[in-house]
C-alpha cells in the first residue's frame, strides 16, 4: 500500500469518527440536558416539555422547550446518517452501509411511486424526513428523552406543512376549481366540506400525538402503580423492601408496545396518510385532463402565432 | 424547572417544528438521495454502456465468425481444386508412364524378334553351310575323289537353291 493510499484512508476513518460523533453527541447532550434539570419528584409526574427558555414574542411567548431541543438533536443525528451513509459511495458498491443508504432511497422511491405516481416523485424527500423524523422521535423515549412526538406542537407543525402541500397541489388546478371543490357534491355540503378539509392537519396531529403520549401516560401510570405495590407487598422485608422488584418486567413489556411498535407504526402512518393526502388532492385524470388542455392551449397559441 | 402543560399549543412551537421538518427534507434531498442518486445513475450508465459494449462485440464476434467461415468455405474449395487437379494430374501422369513403358516393351520385344530372326536366319545359313561342307566330305569320301571346292560349293548353292525354290 502507497503512503498516499493509506494517508487517505487515515483521513476517511477520521472522517468517519467524527460523523458518528455528529450522530451521538446530540443525543447525549440532550440525556445530559434532561438529567441536569428534572426536578426531583415522588409520584405520578405527567406533564409537557420541559421550558428551557422563554423569550418575549408577539401573540405568546415563544419557549425553548425539551420537544424543540431534542427534534433538533435528532435532526443532527439524522444529518450524521446520512452524511456517515453516503460516505465514500462507490460506483460498486462495497460496504454495507452503501447498500443500506441504497436500500433506503430505493424503498422511499417505491413507497412514493406506488401511493402517489410518478409525478410526485419529489414527495419522496418529504417522506423520508417524516419517517426519519417521526421514528427517531418516538424511539428517543427508549434512551430517556422526552419523545418531541408527544408534543402537541411538533405533530402540529408536521401536519400543517402537510396540509399546506395538499392545498397547494389543489391549487395546481386553478384557483377557481379549488374554491368550486368546497361546493361538491352540492352547495349545501359547503361547511361541511371546510370543516373536513381543515380537519385533515387537526386529526393528523392528534393522532400521533395522542398515541405516543398516551403511551407515556400508559407507562408512566403503570409504573407508580408498580412502585406503589412493591412498597405495599415487600416493603416489610429490610433492605430488598427499598427497591420496587414489581416494577421488573411489565413496564418493559409496555415500552416495546408503546414506544417501538407504537411509534414506528405512527411515523409509517403519518407518512402514509402524507403520501394519500397530496396525491388525492389533485387525482391523476384531473390532472391529465389539465395537461391536455394545457397542450391544446398551447397549439392554440402557436397557431396564433403563426 | 417549568414544564409545559400537557396539552398547550405555542404557535412559535408550531412554527419551529414545521421550518425543522421543511429543514430535514432539504437535508435528506441534499445529504442522502442527492449522492445515492448520482451513484445509481451513474451506476446505471455503467451498466448500459456495458451492455452496448458486449452488443457491439458480439455483433463483432458474429461478424468475425461469418467472415472466418467465408474464409474457410474458400479454403476448402481452393483445396478440393487442388486434390482434384493433383489427382487428374496424378492419373494423366499414370497413363503416360504406362504408355511409354508399353512402348518401350513392345520396341524390346520388337527387336528381340528381330534378333531372334537373325539369329534363326544365322543358324540356318550356318546350318546350310555345314550341312554343304558334310555333304561335300560325305560326297568326297562317297566319290572317292577330290572334286574342287569351288565346283563343288556351285554345286551345293545350286542344290540349295532347288531346295529353296
Amino acid at each position: 500500500m502507497t503512503e498516499e493510499k493509506r494517508g487517505g484512508d487515515r483521513r476517511f476513518r477520521r472522517t468517519d469518527r467524527l460523523l458518528i460523533a455528529l450522530m451521538i453527541l446530540p443525543l447525549l447532550g440532550c440525556i445530559v440536558l434532561k438529567v441536569l434539570f428534572t426536578p426531583e419528584s415522588e409520584g405520578v409526574d405527567i406533564s409537557g416539555a420541559m421550558i428551557f427558555l422563554e423569550l418575549p414574542a408577539p401573540v405568546q411567548p415563544l419557549v425553548i422547550t425539551e420537544s424543540q431541543v431534542n427534534s433538533w438533536a435528532i435532526m443532527l443525528s439524522l444529518l450524521g446518517l446520512c452524511l456517515y451513509l453516503t460516505h465514500g459511495l462507490k460506483e460498486k458498491a462495497e460496504t454495507k452501509r452503501q447498500l443500506i443508504a441504497e436500500w433506503i432511497v430505493e424503498k422511499c422511491e417505491g413507497l412514493v411511486n406506488a401511493n402517489m405516481g410518478e409525478r410526485f416523485a419529489g414527495y419522496e424527500y418529504l417522506v423520508a424526513a417524516i419517517m426519519g423524523l417521526s421514528a427517531l422521535s418516538s424511539l428517543s423515549c427508549l434512551i430517556g428523552l422526552f419523545a418531541p412526538t408527544g408534543d402537541v406542537n411538533i405533530t402540529a407543525g408536521w401536519a400543517i406543512l402537510v396540509f399546506a402541500l395538499v392545498t397547494w397541489t389543489k391549487l395546481q388546478g386553478g384557483f377557481l376549481n379549488y374554491l368550486k371543490g368546497f361546493t361538491e357534491p352540492i352547495p349545501v355540503f359547503t361547511p361541511m366540506n371546510f370543516i373536513s378539509e381543515f380537519s385533515l392537519p387537526v386529526s393528523m396531529a392528534f393522532r400521533h400525538y395522542g398515541n405516543v403520549m398516551s403511551g407515556a401516560v400508559i407507562s408512566a401510570l403503570v409504573g407508580t402503580a408498580l412502585r406503589g405495590l412493591s412498597r405495599l407487598v415487600l416493603g416489610w422485608i429490610p433492605v430488598v423492601g427499598t427497591i420496587p422488584l414489581l416494577q421488573i418486567g411489565l413496564p418493559a413489556i409496555l415500552s416495546i408496545y408503546f414506544d417501538v411498535f407504537s411509534g414506528l407504526m405512527q411515523a409509517f402512518i403519518f407518512a402514509m396518510l402524507t403520501m394519500l393526502n397530496v396525491s388525492g388532492a389533485f387525482p391523476q385524470e384531473a390532472w391529465e385532463k389539465r395537461q391536455q388542455k394545457k397542450a391544446i392551449r398551447k397549439q392554440r397559441a402557436a397557431m396564433a402565432k403563426a | 424547572m417549568q414544564s409545559l402543560s400537557i396539552i398547550s399549543v405555542n404557535i412559535w412551537q408550531v412554527l419551529i417544528s414545521f421550518a425543522n421538518l421543511a429543514i430535514l427534507t432539504w437535508i435528506m434531498k441534499k445529504f442522502l438521495f442527492k449522492p445515492v442518486k448520482k451513484i445509481l445513475d451513474a451506476r446505471k450508465e455503467s451498466i448500459d454502456s456495458a451492455y452496448a459494449r458486449a452488443g457491439e462485440a458480439e455483433a463483432q464476434a458474429e461478424e468475425h465468425r461469418k467472415d472466418y467461415a467465408a474464409a474457410l468455405a474458400a479454403a476448402k474449395q481452393t483445396t478440393d481444386q487442388m486434390i482434384s487437379d493433383a489427382a487428374r494430374e496424378a492419373e494423366r501422369r499414370g497413363n503416360e508412364i504406362e504408355n511409354e513403358a508399353r512402348d518401350r516393351a513392345q520396341e524390346i520385344r520388337r527387336q528381340a524378334e528381330a534378333d531372334a530372326l537373325l539369329e534363326k536366319k544365322k543358324a540356318e545359313e550356318d546350318m546350310k553351310r555345314e550341312i554343304a561342307d558334310i555333304s561335300a566330305q560325305l560326297t568326297g569320301k562317297l566319290l572317292e575323289r577330290e572334286i574342287r571346292p569351288e565346283d563343288h560349293r556351285k554345286l551345293v548353292d545350286s542344290f540349295l537353291q532347288e531346295l529353296d525354290g
